[in-house]
């Protein structure tokens, strides 16, 4: 049997990573690949994700009427499976943004930061 | 969303396997350009990405229902289980089949004649017009009766009155006149019943009014057969005896009539009558918001003014009243039906207790299987719940063959036996497969399951994990509490079963004695056959007279006949009823001094019959229109108004104080005839007056001709079979064309006569037998495992010198014991379950020494048989092998 988990210093709590994915996808519909390296490259590679850990949040993400997906072809002539988010995955990211700022902000207050 | 998640993650899964690749790949191609190797650059990707399996199975986890994957695990797991027992599984499935079949059997006649609703609109507001008496409860109408209930506006509506038999009318014109089943009803019968009109339209008040002209409305299945669905046939006539009948109407197919019929025709009743003949039925709805005790008091109140008007035409103690239309038709089969659903109740539970006994040998056997999945971290409940699943398959499976099972066999009964019960139609067509059955099989099926499963799988889930996984090989013993239990339900089984034959013998007896009683006349080679005079041409009574001398002198010349002769009825079928006096005997403040059953019949009735005269003489041509009144009385008359006197001295004035249509002198008693059971072989002979034909008043000819037919009785000097063909075109010539129809031996009506009570004994006796089988099955399945069990112990017996008569009566004793025990806990609870029998045995009391005898010596025979083969093998014992067993 496979090992199930990687313990990985890089890996980020579920909530956060499905709010990256939201973000990444406000630009236009995109695939797992790319998503992976957009996370990866404006968060700084502050956040290296374990790439294979994305899909699982992306199939949640679409049984929960976040994201919709449908097979495409890549820039590199490729099969992918292009997301794509919906009005409510847009109403999502909105309302897990302003719950993402005002939870920062209060840790941010109780480490003793002046609000920045 | 849950569900749809969980059914579609296998092609989710493929889809996702794909994403990966392509993942990959494209990952690949970065790599590539960032200028590493082909092999390398795959690598990489492969290690950026991590496992993929790892990915898949938590898409996958995430995916699935845990509840309903440990279902299927469960399934499998229970497949396999009995897989590897087929010997048990097989035999445990067919006695659960039989177990459910039976019960989906008698279920599904009880469903049909009990449970479904009539198939009419609104039938809990349907009624039947009843007579209460102190005794009992009486359903025939006269027409100032239904005068009277038509009146009663505001509990009833739609009071409708209709034939109860049918007499039977002759569609002539044509080539060939047949005989269909007409019948009378008033004009509000169609409203009352909701009977679908698909062209035309049904009788109006007027043509339902004296004079109010031939009009027929046609059934579905005459227009189709006779008229070819022709819908122009509905404004034209059609031929009745002769007479014209304009169609107005067809009624849709799917009309289920009280009384099966082809064409109904208006009653046209004369209101004004003071006729008392009782010979139709009524039936009404209540008015909306009415219930059936206002509707009965309202009656009550009638029936006092209804005694104003008509003095004597109800006792002093009886008024009308209404039952519901379907305790009317069903009433009397109820107690009958139920009987017979708990019989196979008991033997469903002797299937179960069977099962169950089988499933605890089983789980014996299975002690370590359960200990090691324990000890790999089963919880309890998962066992158990394995168990029942495993019970429940067999149970579900066991239930589907009983409902295919209990389908054929109820088909196959009813089509050979319909018990006369009513409403399962034709051969017992309308008893079919509903929802209501279905559910019933499939409730039954799972309750079974439970119950036999559920025992075995709470003694096996209380596993000691040591001390079992310490046993050696797969033979450990059954602890003492699980033999205990085993020993019980075997003893259950057999008391069960005991029950059941006892109850199977007195029905058997019953039927035994009614086959034994003599119905007070020949029946053997004798022919019957109904012959339609409705026409016009028989209002009188010279014409029916005619035809009898004429057709009974053709009979007579067909080769084999020995004698024929009429009348209105027949021996076994019941008679019509009828009031007289005994001319000069005071009768104190009766209205009459008494009743009786009465026939008009022809000379020589007696004699075709072989009734046999007692005193005085039979009827002759002599006793015509022009002769005195005669009339001929049976012995239970004669015993119960003479106990001293001579009824050849005295006249009996029959039917006093009726209207103009019935009026006439009295009639000098001629004769004294034996008895003939007319109300069933079980009922004691009822008191009968017989009067000649040829001397009726020409009203009650009329009367008579409308609503019943004549009979025929051929007596023969072989087989009466071989003279139908003869017979009946000798009558078609003496008659001018007229068909006959019911062509019946007088053995085939005497064999009708018991039919329900055939019908309850042979159910009961296929349930007795059934019961004794699985109760032996269970004693032997529970003495050969017990054997097995007991080798290693047979064993060391045997190698210390034991008898190998000792061991077996060992075996035997063990055996035994448990049978005596069962045996005398199903005589107690059989006596006292019989008293639910008693009012359908005749000739034999409930306590009957025979069954109570017999039953427990056959059961235990059967017991000593089963118990036998296991202990003769106990004999066979190899004490060497034994030991060596583990």
């Amino acid at each position: 049997m496979a090992r199930n988990k990687t313990p990985d210093a890089g890996e980020i709590l579920q909530g956060t990573l499905d709010l990256l994915i939201l973000r990444t996808l406000i630009l236009g519909p995109a695939h797992g690949h790319t998503i992976a390296h957009s996370i990866e490259s404006t968060s700084e590679n502050a956040l290296e994700v374990e790439q294979g850990s994305l899909y699982p949040a992306l199939h949640r993400l679409e049984d929960r009427g976040l994201v919709s997906s449908e097979w495409g072809v890549s820039d590199n002539n490729r099969r992918a499976k292009f997301y794509r988010l919906t009005a409510k995955g847009h109403k999502e990211l909105a309302a897990a943004t302003s719950r993402w700022r005002r939870m920062t902000r209060a840790i941010g207050l109780i480490l003793g930061e002046s609000n920045g | 969303m849950g569900f749809q998640r969980y059914l579609n993650r296998e092609s989710k899964d493929r889809d996702l396997a794909e994403e990966i690749q392509s993942h990959l790949e494209h990952e690949a191609d970065r790599n590539l350009a960032r200028g590493l190797a082909d092999a390398e650059a795959r690598r990489q990707a492969r290690l950026k990405f991590g496992n993929p399996l790892a990915v898949r199975q938590r898409v996958w986890i995430y995916r699935s229902l845990p509840i309903v994957d440990g279902i299927f695990r469960d399934l499998r797991d229970a497949w396999r289980s009995l897989r590897r027992t087929p010997g048990l599984t097989i035999v445990a499935l067919l006695v659960i089949a039989l177990g459910i079949g039976v019960n989906t059997a008698v279920f599904s006649v009880v469903n049909t004649v009990l449970l479904q609703p009539l198939p009419y609109p609104d039938p809990q507001s349907l009624m039947r017009l009843v007579l209460f008496t102190p005794q009992r409860t009486l359903d025939g109408a006269s027409v100032p009766e239904f005068n009277l209930w038509r009146q009663q506006t505001g509990v009833l509506r739609d009071v409708a009155g209709y034939d109860t038999g049918g007499a039977g009318l002759n569609l002539t014109g044509g080539d060939h006149p047949i005989q269909v089943q007409g019948v009378h009803v008033t004009h509000d019968y169609f409203t009352l019943f909701g009977a679908p009109v698909i062209a035309g339209r049904t009788f109006t008040e007027a043509e339902d009014s004296p004079h109010g002209g031939n009009v027929v409305v046609l059934s579905y299945g005459l227009w189709k057969q006779r008229f070819g669905g022709d819908r122009k046939i509905v404004g034209r006539t059609v031929q009745i005896d002769n007479t014209p009948y304009l169609v107005v109407g067809i009624i849709g197919p799917r009309f289920v009539s009280d009384n099966p019929a082809d064409l109904w025709i208006p009653y046209q009743f004369d209101l004004t009558t003071h006729d008392m003949a009782h010979y139709f039925s009524v039936a009404a709805r209540l008015q909306p918001g009415v219930t059936i005790e206002q509707a009965n008091a309202q009656l009550k109140v009638a029936s006092d003014e209804f005694r104003r008007v008509m003095p004597n035409a109800i006792g002093p103690q009886n008024h009308y009243g209404v039952v519901t239309l379907k305790e009317a038709t069903v009433g009397d089969t109820r107690t009958p039906l139920l009987i017979l659903l708990c019989a196979v109740g008991l033997v469903l539970l002797i299937a179960c207790a069977n099962v169950a006994n089988l499933l605890l040998a089983k789980a014996s056997g299975r002690q370590r299987e359960f200990a090691t999945r324990a000890a790999l971290g089963a919880g309890r409940w998962q066992i158990i719940r394995q168990l029942l699943a495993e019970s429940l398959m067999l149970s579900l499976s066991g239930g589907l063959l009983g409902l295919l099972l209990g389908y054929t066999s109820v088909r196959l009964l009813l089509h050979v036996n319909d018990g006369d019960l009513p409403r399962v139609g034709e051969n017992g067509l309308a008893v079919s497969l509903d929802m209501r059955v279905l559910l019933f099989t499939f409730g039954v099926s799972v309750l079974t399951g439970i119950l036999f499963g559920l025992v075995p799988a709470v003694s096996a889930s209380r596993t000691n994990l040591v001390s079992n996984l310490n046993e050696s090989g797969t033979r450990t013993g059954t602890g003492f509490r699980s033999a205990n239990f085993r020993s019980a339900l075997v003893i259950t089984e057999i008391a069960l079963a005991l029950v059941l034959v006892v109850g199977s013998t007195l029905l058997i007896r019953t039927y035994l004695k009614l086959q034994g009683v003599d119905p007070g006349f020949d029946t053997h080679n004798t022919l019957t056959m109904a012959m339609s005079i409705s026409g016009g041409r028989f209002q009188t009574s010279d014409p029916v007279d005619q035809i009898i001398r004429q057709g009974t002198e053709r009979i007579k010349a067909v080769p084999g006949v020995v004698e024929a002769a009429a009348g209105n009825g027949l021996p076994l079928q019941g008679a019509f009823g009828m009031p007289f006096d005994i001319v000069g005997r005071a009768k104190g403040n009766a209205a009459f001094t008494g009743g009786a059953g009465y026939y008009s019949v022809s000379a020589n009735y007696f004699e075709a019959l072989k009734i046999p005269l007692l005193r005085g003489r039979t009827f002759t041509e002599r006793d015509n229109a022009s002769a005195p009144g005669v009339i001929i009385i049976n012995e239970a008359l004669a015993k119960q108004y003479w106990p001293n006197g001579d009824p050849l001295r005295d006249r009996l004035q029959k039917a006093p104080g009726s209207g103009p249509p019935f009026a006439e002198p009295p009639r000098q008693i001629v004769g004294i005839v034996g008895n003939t059971r007319d109300n069933g072989l079980d009922h004691n002979p009822f008191p009968t007056m017989y009067i000649p034909l040829a001397q009726m008043p020409d009203g009650e000819t009329a009367l008579n001709s409308r609503v019943a037919p004549l009979w025929w009785v051929v007596r023969t000097n072989s087989e009466p079979h071989a003279v139908v063909a003869q017979v009946t075109s000798a009558l078609r010539e003496a008659t001018g064309g007229l068909p006959v129809a019911h062509i019946r031996t007088m053995d085939e009506i005497d064999s009708l006569t018991v039919s329900r009570q055939r019908f309850n004994m042979l159910l009961l006796t296929v349930f007795g037998a059934s019961g004794l089988l699985l109760a032996a099955v269970g004693i032997y399945g529970l003495m050969a495992f017990s054997v097995e069990q007991r080798t290693q112990e047979l064993g060391i017996r045997m190698a210390m010198g034991a008898q190998t008569s000792h061991l077996r009566n060992m075996v035997l004793r063990q055996g035994m014991v448990l049978t005596v025990f069962g045996v005398a806990i199903g005589i107690g609870a059989a006596f006292w379950l019989t008293r639910f029998l008693a009012s359908f045995l005749f000739g034999v009391e409930k306590w009957d020494p025979l069954a109570f005898l017999l039953t427990p010596l056959l059961l235990s025979v059967v017991a000593l048989v089963a118990t036998w083969i296991p202990a003769v093998r106990a004999t066979r014992v190899d004490p060497m092998t034994a030991l060596r067993f583990e």
